[in-house]
Parts: structure tokens; sequence; C-alpha cells
């Protein structure tokens, strides 16, 4: 009876702990996808009035480098293309010289983490009484847990060709756009993940 | 020889004590109302945000709530013990563009918070230990657990940390029958958790409504 009472007891306890719905689970892979766009606050956006870009999707990230031109990619070269004519911008062949220009590239990185357990962030320089210097880590043997994260996803970028910064030799990126989340490789959301970006960058707008 | 005069008398005595117990047998007290004794307590129900945490983060009740808890019922109108506790809060808000450090951000926002109190717990009751409706004020504090991650779509911003938490309430406890070890218990209480993070700036106010079961063996 004793026994039960203990058993019944963790197995309570067990229930507690364990017990969390992933919150994400009826999420839509429209819904999960996340827009980020970013601006040089100094640019003038007005000042610009040709473009080009890329005849092809750069791939970057740590999973191997190259370009990449499928149907999909096609698809989304088109619709920034569409996108920025529909602001008001020309488009120009890269030998044109353009005013600006705009890198497409898929982005994909894998890592490997190990599980951070919550108590090591309260430890803060506990173990610095026997010597140990901060910037010391904890290693981990590798039967513990790890887990594996990937990240696929589109990175656009608008490069300033009519002011070069010629002291450093290089050309200033005044806009960048990523976009992350699920079915980002579905063909079936591109055209609305580009519209997306330039919808929320109205600034890019030329009167 | 001597000895038959002194079983008489020891006879006689302890005749006599038996027939003054007899007749009280069923009037001495249960060993609930003798000793100290055990009570284990499961809880379920709904957790209300409140205050601050309700209108900046989220407002959104919860059936995942629950928690279990040790007494240690003393032969005074007070019980101490230990209640660990979970509560899970959720809330979903439609696609909004947000600025962060200057970033234009454009999400899905599903905002998200885990506590997992462990807390000392004080009791003091109004009736008798073995009545069969027993009202309780309660006082608690103790550490939190809390996990706060906000999801921008599938990315997700999570802080996980130890917190000082504590709460207050009031509840009653039912006996199933008379003198029996099983019985309900119906309990509100108001609980903070201290945070500061992120879209919490004045902690987590929340209110539990809970009914549970309870078992108590001495």
């Amino acid at each position: 009876m004793k026994y039960f009472r203990y058993a019944g007891f963790a197995l309570l306890l067990g229930l507690i702990a364990s017990c969390t719905r992933d919150p994400l689970s009826d999420l839509s892979p429209e819904e999960s996808q996340v827009f980020i766009t970013n601006r040089d606050p100094g640019a003038n956006f007005q000042q610009y009035k040709t473009f080009s870009i890329l005849d092809s999707v750069l791939i970057i990230g740590n999973q191997g480098r190259g370009t990449s031109l499928t149907d999909m990619d096609i698809t989304f070269l088109t619709s920034v293309v569409r996108n920025m004519q529909a602001l008001g911008y020309t488009y120009v062949g890269p030998r044109d010289n353009p005013d600006v220009g705009i890198n497409v590239a898929q982005v994909r990185n894998a890592y490997l983490n190990v599980v951070s357990q919550p108590i090591n962030p309260y430890l803060g320089n506990y173990w610095g009484g026997f010597g140990y210097g901060n910037g010391f880590g904890f290693g981990y043997p590798a039967t513990f847990s790890y887990y594996q994260t990937r990240e696929n996803y589109w990175y656009l970028e608008m490069i300033d060709f009519k002011n070069p910064d010629n002291q450093n030799n290089q050309f200033d990126v005044i806009w960048s756009a990523e976009i992350r989340g699920r079915g980002l490789f579905d063909t079936e959301y591109l055209e609305n993940m580009v519209n997306s970006v330039f919808d929320q960058s109205n600034y890019l707008r030329l009167n | 020889m001597k000895i038959i005069p002194l079983l008489v008398v020891l006879l006689g005595t302890s005749l006599s004590v038996c027939a003054q117990q007899n007749p009280q047998l069923y009037n001495i007290p249960t060993p609930f109302e003798r000793y100290s004794h055990y009570q284990i307590i499961a809880r379920g129900g709904a957790a209300i945000p409140m205050g601050p945490f309700a209108t900046g983060y989220i407002d959104k009740s919860t059936l995942e709530n629950y928690s279990i808890a040790v007494d240690w019922i003393l032969q005074k109108p007070f019980s101490v013990g230990l209640e660990l506790g979970h509560t899970f809060f959720s809330k979903r808000i439609p696609r909004a563009t947000y600025n962060i450090d200057g970033q234009d951000i454009s999400a899905v926002q599903t905002r998200t918070i885990k506590l997992m109190p462990l807390q000392g717990v004080v009791n003091l009751y109004l009736g008798t230990t073995n009545a069969r409706i027993r009202p309780y004020l309660q006082l608690a504090a103790g550490g939190s657990l809390v996990d706060y991650t906000l999801y921008y779509g599938s990315l997700g911003n999570q802080q996980q940390s130890l917190k000082f938490s504590y709460g207050a309430g009031v509840g009653s406890k039912f006996l199933f029958k008379k003198d029996g070890s099983i019985g309900a218990d119906i309990r509100v209480k108001y609980n903070q958790t201290a945070l500061n993070f992120d879209y919490i700036e004045n902690g987590v106010g929340q209110l539990n409504a809970t009914a549970g079961l309870f078992y108590r063996w001495w």
C-alpha cells in the first residue's frame, strides 16, 4: 500500500513535468512564415530609377555554396522583378549601369547543439572560485542529448551601385529581406511571400 | 499464599477499568483527531490571467493548470506543506508587422508562458480536523520555473528562468464520509510570479480556480 502511494505520487509528478503540448501544432505553413526587412536609414530611395537582378539564385550557408536556377527559382526572380516594376523602378540589364542591383539567395545552414538545461544560466560565476576563468562552458559527453537545427530560408538584398563607397572599395547594401518559416520552397506560397516583403517596405515606392 | 489476594485486587481494578472504558468506545477521538497526519491533494482547473500580464501579454484563460500538494496537518488549526504546480498559457495573435531594433517583422505571434511553481504552503483551517466541511485560508511562497517563449511564426524567442512566486487563496475541504480518508477540495487562489522580460514588465498574475481530490493518512 505504501509503495503504491509513492508510485502514484511519482507518476503524478512525472505527468505534471511532461505535459506540455506543442503550441505551434495548429500553425499553417502560411501562418508560420516570417517576413523580416531591414533598410539603411540613411538611404533616400527616391534617387534610384533603374534596377537589375542576378540571373540565378545564390546558395549560401554552411551546407555548400553555388547557384541554382530551377523553375521555382525562376518563379521567385520573376516575382521580384514584377514587384520592383510595380514600385516604379525600370528593369535594365546588368551591364546597363543599373542604380541598384538585387541578389536573391537561399541560405542553408545546419547546426548541432547541446540541449541547454534551464539550470545552466543561473550558475553564473559560481564555479569561478575554482579558478576557472570566464568563457568556460560545460563539456557534455556524447551520450547526452543533442539536437540538430537546420535553417533554409530566402534572403534578398538591394545594393547601391549609384553611390559606391570608393574609400572602402565596396557597394553598400541599402535594403534586405529574409523569408523564414515552413512551406518556403512550395510554389503555392512563392508569389505571396515575395509580395509580402515588398508590401511591408512601402518606402521603396517611387513617386 | 500472599499472591491470591494480590491477584484478586488486580482483577478488581482491571474490571473497573474495563467498565469505565466500554461505554466510551464510540466517543474516543479518531486517529485523525488524535495525531498529526498527512494529506495529498491533486488539483486541476482554470487559470485566469490578471493585471498587467493580461493586458500586456496573454488575456486568454487556460485549463492547462494543475498541481499536487502534500500537507502535514497539525493538531492545531494549521497545516504546512509543499505544492508543485504547472500552468501553461498561450495566445495566437493574427499577422501583424512589428518593428524590432529597426527591423520590420511581419509574423503571426504565438505567445506562450509556462510556469512550474514549487511553493511552501501554510493553511489556516476554520473547522475541526474531522469536520465534513472544512474551509481554509492559504498563504504560499516559493520559486517558479518560468519558460517564456514568444514565437514569430515558427521562430521562437525563449527565456527560461527561476523566479520568486507567492500567492494567497481560500478554499474548503469536503470529506466524502464521516471520519473517511478521501474527500474533495475546492480552491480559489491568486498567484503572482516575478518576471520582467520582453512583453512582461510587472510579473505574471493569475487567478486559479481549481477542484481537486485529497487523500489523508496517518
